[in-house]
């Protein structure tokens, strides 16, 4: 409220310098047959435009409650959410998120998955088979652009899913473990083309895994988050030269940078092991 | 002791291995061959059992006296009409069932309020045989065919209902959930996810309510009518003429045998992304 009764000059300084994610003091209760569980616990932090962030943590930790209520679909939380400056009241376009399995639409071809945001954002299907079919070519898929998704690898599925979403040019592009079905080198290789590809499009990035490894080879800043409630420990920089690639794994900085994270959550897993023992 | 039942259980696997696609290929050639004569070897036995005399041939005559009785059925221009008037009764009933058990299955899966108000009434109604209403049918609609297809939707109507309903349930709330962050407006949502989702399953009702349209059609024409083939079976039991009944029975088979494979390959068809 106060940023649109400040005069039009400072308005547009601030719209400028806005964090392109704001969470602020973000609680998330659910409801279980017990009573009561606080899955996330007074979660704050910011995202800005452009930037890489991952979320890593146990499973259970909430991680993904986050990134879904960032994206609109979970409801009820305390807490403020902006994202591009405005609150979030549920999915929106210049927000897209690709989920741990792909979801990708059974009865349509790869190119009409694709297609699926833009038609449903007015475009007509010239303009969203055109849109579709350059996505198809940066994800290198176009020998199997009519094809079904029950003919295509786990991979190719969700190559087509992160397609899907770009087809709608989010801001703020929200991934759910998106690797996390696929195997030790399919991954390695999907993370490859996400970095390329990063450095194609203009997003915003939140990215939620549970594996250290795949946040620091990504990742601008890595958020480490604790489980039960969830919580946000500790908020590492990763300063890594970019264009990077998997391979960085063997560097002497990443190695102490990936020390510096375990030990984190090293003294987190003792201190829960340590407490759900004492109770 | 261990390593030794083990050792000599891998060496028994091997061997067996090795014999397994000799044997397989020898075998699956005898299926093939033991296959084809099943019917021809059925149908001599059959002969032979009805002409030896074990057995009265008025009450089991051979296929040689029903064949000739199919003949002279299909001569003399009953047959067309008795297969027109029931196959008139399957595919209506068939139809008006499927489309309101889509409908209701779509409205009781979809809005939990609907479902409430007549999830419970279907369950108790569903598990009543359709045939158990034929003389309330006979009541309400004398020997008219507004009966008739009233049994038949019946018996169509609840299996449709319920394999849509569970469809719409099952539709994966993960594509619903991609489909919202795409942008899809949920009042869209029954069209583009909900109804494609539920496909497989409102076809596999729809398959099963195939034969069902053929069980409550046996109900309908016992209940009275005037043309039909299981109409013709009643009559020529009544006249002692069990070659005719034995083929309206053979003919009422292989009706309902091509019904479902025909269905079964438009189905193929209608779930296309399999």
């Amino acid at each position: 409220m106060k940023l649109a009764l400040a005069s039009a000059p400072t308005a547009v300084e601030s719209v400028r310098r806005q964090p392109a994610i704001q969470v602020s003091n973000l609680s998330i209760v659910f409801d279980t047959k017990r009573g009561q569980t606080i899955a996330v616990d007074r979660v704050s932090f910011d995202v800005a435009p452009g930037e890489f962030v991952c979320i890593v943590g146990p499973s259970g930790c909430g991680k993904s409650t986050v990134l879904n209520t960032i994206a609109g679909l979970e409801v009820p939380f305390e807490g403020d959410i902006l994202v591009e400056g405005s609150p979030v009241h549920g999915p929106r376009p210049d927000v897209g998120m690709v989920f741990q399995q792909p979801h990708l639409f059974p009865w349509k071809s790869v190119r009409r998955n694709i297609a699926h945001g833009p038609r449903m954002h007015g475009k007509s299907k010239r303009e969203a088979n055109v849109i579709a079919d350059d996505l198809i070519a940066m994800i290198g898929l176009k020998r199997f652009a009519d094809a079904y998704p029950n003919t295509l690898s786990g991979g190719m599925q969700q190559r087509v899913a992160i397609a899907r979403a770009l087809a709608n040019q989010p801001r703020v592009l929200l991934m759910d473990e998106p690797f996390g079905a696929l195997d030790a080198q399919t991954r390695a290789v999907m993370q490859d083309n996400l970095l390329e590809l990063r450095d194609r499009i203009n997003a915003t990035i939140v990215f939620v895994t549970h594996d250290i490894d795949e946040a620091i080879v990504l990742a601008d800043r890595v958020l480490i988050m604790s489980a039960g409630p969830g919580r946000i420990l500790r908020d590492v920089a990763v300063k890594l030269p970019r264009p990077r690639s998997s391979s960085i794994m063997v560097e002497p900085t990443y190695l102490s940078l990936k020390k510096d994270c375990l030990d984190v959550i090293r003294a987190e897993g003792l201190r829960a092991f340590n407490q759900s023992d004492a109770s | 002791m261990q390593d030794g039942t083990s050792a000599q259980k891998e060496i028994a696997l091997r061997a067996d291995g090795r014999n397994r696609r000799t044997d397989s290929a020898r075998l699956g050639r005898l299926n093939i061959l033991v296959g084809a004569l099943s019917l021809p070897l059925f149908v001599g036995l059959w002969e032979l059992a009805s002409r030896s005399g074990a057995v009265n041939m008025v009450l089991f005559p051979p296929p040689t006296v029903v064949a000739a009785a199919v003949l002279e059925w299909i001569r003399s221009g009953q047959f067309l009409g008795d297969l027109s008037a029931s196959l008139l009764r399957v595919t209506t009933g068939f139809i008006v069932g499927g489309a309101l058990g889509i409908l209701f299955g779509i409205l009781t899966g979809q809005f939990p309020v609907v479902s409430s108000l007549l999830s419970p009434l279907f369950h108790i109604l569903r598990p009543i045989p359709p045939i158990a209403f034929v003389p309330i049918v006979i009541l309400w609609f004398g020997l008219s065919e507004a009966g008739k297809l009233f049994l038949v939707v019946w018996g169509v109507f609840f299996t449709v209902w319920l394999s849509t309903h569970i469809g719409v349930q099952k539709v994966d709330r993960g594509l619903i959930r991609a489909a919202l962050m795409l942008g899809t407006p949920r009042r869209q949502m029954l069209q583009e996810i909900v109804l494609l989702g539920a496909l497989p399953y409102i076809v596999v009702g729809l398959r099963t309510a195939v034969s069902i349209s053929f069980y409550t059609l046996v109900a309908a024409e016992l209940a009275g009518t005037f043309a039909g083939i299981v109409y013709r079976i009643e009559i020529a039991q009544q006249n002692m003429q069990t070659g005719q009944v034995m083929g309206g029975l053979a003919a009422l088979g292989l009706i309902s045998f091509v019904a479902d494979r025909l269905f079964a390959a438009l189905a193929e068809r209608t779930v296309w992304w399999r």
